[in-house]
């Protein structure tokens, strides 16, 4: 039987979703790393300063796009004006063309969104 | 390189060392390749292209490497693309080999030493060019040649909604060039002993590398679709001894030479889901090869083959793959019939099928199993020392590897780099049957042949 403790908590996180709108399903950092592995570990290192076909991941969230020192970045990228925060990643790695018209990725775009979530909860985590 | 042919050398019949060149070459170990210059100019690890994270079993990202011209980097300078391996290794065979082959400078059995020292003019010269280009010492030869080259140029092109890569090689054989792993250049076993005893005969296609210059285009359409147009012309006699190939002058046997321009095609699916990815092709390769010293007639080989491949990637923790192919060969043997008398009939064939599945965990801990199978249409003339005619032989070979480093986080990356193996191939038939008659005449089995060996393969 659920008590009237859980029922009220379970309302109030309902309705918290609710009224943020595009609120962002959690994900799972430990499938997110594995994602991140299948996805995007050739070109992305997670370590800081390890740049290899793209730019390190580590500290990507409220990273200005583009500010990698010494990152090859398109031009594109660099004039994006994007910070980098969580529901600007789900953009990006949900149709990066579409994000950053002209960019240098070459990745179609990640359709899973449990995925998704998944790898932004893990990329979190990166700082 | 054994010293048991698979076919009788007849010396005055000159396609009969065509053929006989063809074996020999098919007897050699494959050529080991791994190139960490490319993992230095990409910052990427050497696990991101190679399955195993050492080469040259390519992942997608490495075919993708490899079709944009070897071209992608990091965005630094200063990168220099030169690369140096070795290979050593040491050898046991189930029985003597009575009749050693002396460009080997080896014993009966038990051999060890190194195989090959390499070294690679391999990375990105411009934006849009790139190289893979190895010179090889081999030790048990105790003769330099150039191996293998691929120099390429590479562009992105977009028509309409749709793009791809388009590129031209140059290069000196034929299935180097292919992006997948499952032709001669590029298949299981990645390195093998020179005292081993081959696979068997293959077909000519590949069994031309160093004595050839091709200039293939290419592209990746869409990324999905492969397709491959490419022409041949022979090394002059003095070309192949100038660049190549010791091996050649070890058999003591000309190459023959093209008649003409010989056509390579190559069409392939490729599926890349990132979790997991797969390839199907087909290719084909038309060839009239002609004796130099007598030139007009020639004799025609035309190949068509079929290949396919998977990989499960995953997190790159389980490793999973199959590679497959089977080619077929016929041979219209104008001159080696009609003017040389070497073979007992005036047209031929060749089917050859290899598949090998492999596991590898953490990127570090390898076990491959391969099995290969060559036969032919009985023909005396060409395969005396076989009891049937036929110059078929099927096995099966193991092999178990270590690569410590390789990893993004390994220790001295991307510098250091080895690959600790142990090798074993066992052979149900050998030239024919479960017997055969070795170059000494006497009856030998064929599973006298089994090796063992272990190697040590280390790049910089």
């Amino acid at each position: 039987m659920i008590s009237t403790q859980r029922l009220f908590s379970g309302l109030l996180v309902g309705c918290l979703v609710a009224i943020s709108g595009h609120a962002l399903a959690a994900g799972d950092v430990k499938k997110g790393a594995d994602v991140f592995a299948e996805e995007c570990g050739d070109c992305h290192s997670p370590k800081e300063g390890k740049a290899k076909k793209g730019p390190p991941l580590f500290g990507v969230n409220s990273r200005k796009a583009g500010s990698v020192a010494d990152f090859a970045y398109s031009d594109a990228m660099k004039q994006s004006g994007i910070t980098w925060s969580a529901d600007k990643i789900e953009a990006y790695i949900t149709a990066p063309r579409k994000v950053v018209p002209g960019g240098k990725m070459k990745y179609d775009g990640l359709a899973d969104a449990a995925a998704r979530a998944d790898v932004l909860a893990y990329l979190m985590t990166l700082k | 390189m054994s010293s048991h042919p698979t076919v009788r050398k007849t010396r005055t019949a000159w396609l009969g060392a065509v053929l006989s060149l063809a074996s020999a070459l098919a007897l050699l170990a494959p050529s080991a390749q791994a190139v960490p210059s490319y993992a230095r100019q990409t910052g990427a690890d050497c696990a991101a292209c190679h399955v195993g994270g050492f080469g040259p079993q390519l992942t997608p990202y490495g075919i993708n490497f490899k079709l944009g011209g070897y071209t992608d980097s990091d965005g630094q300078g200063g990168k220099v693309p030169l690369s140096a391996m070795m290979v050593a290794n040491w050898t046991r065979t189930a029985k003597d080999n009575p009749t050693p082959d002396p460009a080997l400078h080896g014993n009966p059995n038990n051999n060890g030493g190194l195989q090959e020292a390499s070294v690679f003019l391999a990375g990105r010269l411009t934006d849009n060019i790139g190289t893979f280009v190895q010179s090889t010492y081999a030790g048990f030869e105790r003769k330099s040649s150039l191996d293998q080259m691929d120099i390429r140029y590479a562009r992105t092109l977009k028509l309409g909604d749709k793009e791809g890569v388009v590129g031209l090689s140059l290069n000196n054989n034929p299935t180097l060039t292919d992006p997948f792993n499952t032709l001669g250049q590029w298949r299981f076993p990645y390195t093998a002993s020179d005292f081993g005893f081959g696979f068997g005969p293959s077909p000519i296609v590949e069994s031309l590398g160093g004595s050839v210059a091709g200039v293939n285009a290419y592209t990746l359409w869409d990324k999905n679709f492969y397709a491959e147009l490419g022409a041949y012309g022979s090394l002059s006699r003095t070309g192949v001894n100038m660049v190549n190939t010791s091996r050649v002058a070890a058999g003591g046997i000309d190459p023959g030479q093209f008649k003409g321009l010989a056509t390579y095609w190559r069409l392939a699916y490729f599926k890349d889901m990132k979790r997991d990815n797969f390839s199907v092709g087909l290719l084909g390769f038309n060839a009239g090869v002609q004796n130099p010293d007598d030139p007009g007639t020639a004799d025609r080989y035309r190949d068509l083959g079929i290949d396919a491949s998977y990989q499960f990637l995953g997190n790159r923790q389980h490793i999973f793959t199959v590679n497959a192919s089977y080619i077929r060969e016929r041979q219209k043997l104008n001159y080696t019939f009609g003017t040389a008398l070497a073979s007992s009939n005036p047209k031929d064939t060749l089917d050859q099928a290899r598949i090998a599945a492999s596991y590898h965990y953490a990127q570090t801990w390898g076990l491959t199993a391969g099995l290969f199978d060559s036969r032919g249409k009985a023909d005396a003339g060409l395969y005396g020392s076989s009891y049937n005619g036929r110059p078929n032989t099927s096995g099966y070979m193991l092999q178990a590897d270590w690569t410590p480093w390789g990893k993004e986080s390994s220790w001295g990356a991307p510098w250091a780099n080895v690959r600790l193996g142990a090798q074993y191939t066992g052979y149900n038939r050998y030239n024919g049957g479960s017997h055969y008659l070795d170059d000494s005449g006497a009856d030998r089995k064929a599973r006298d042949n089994n090796t063992l060996s272990f190697f040590v393969w280390t790049a910089i």
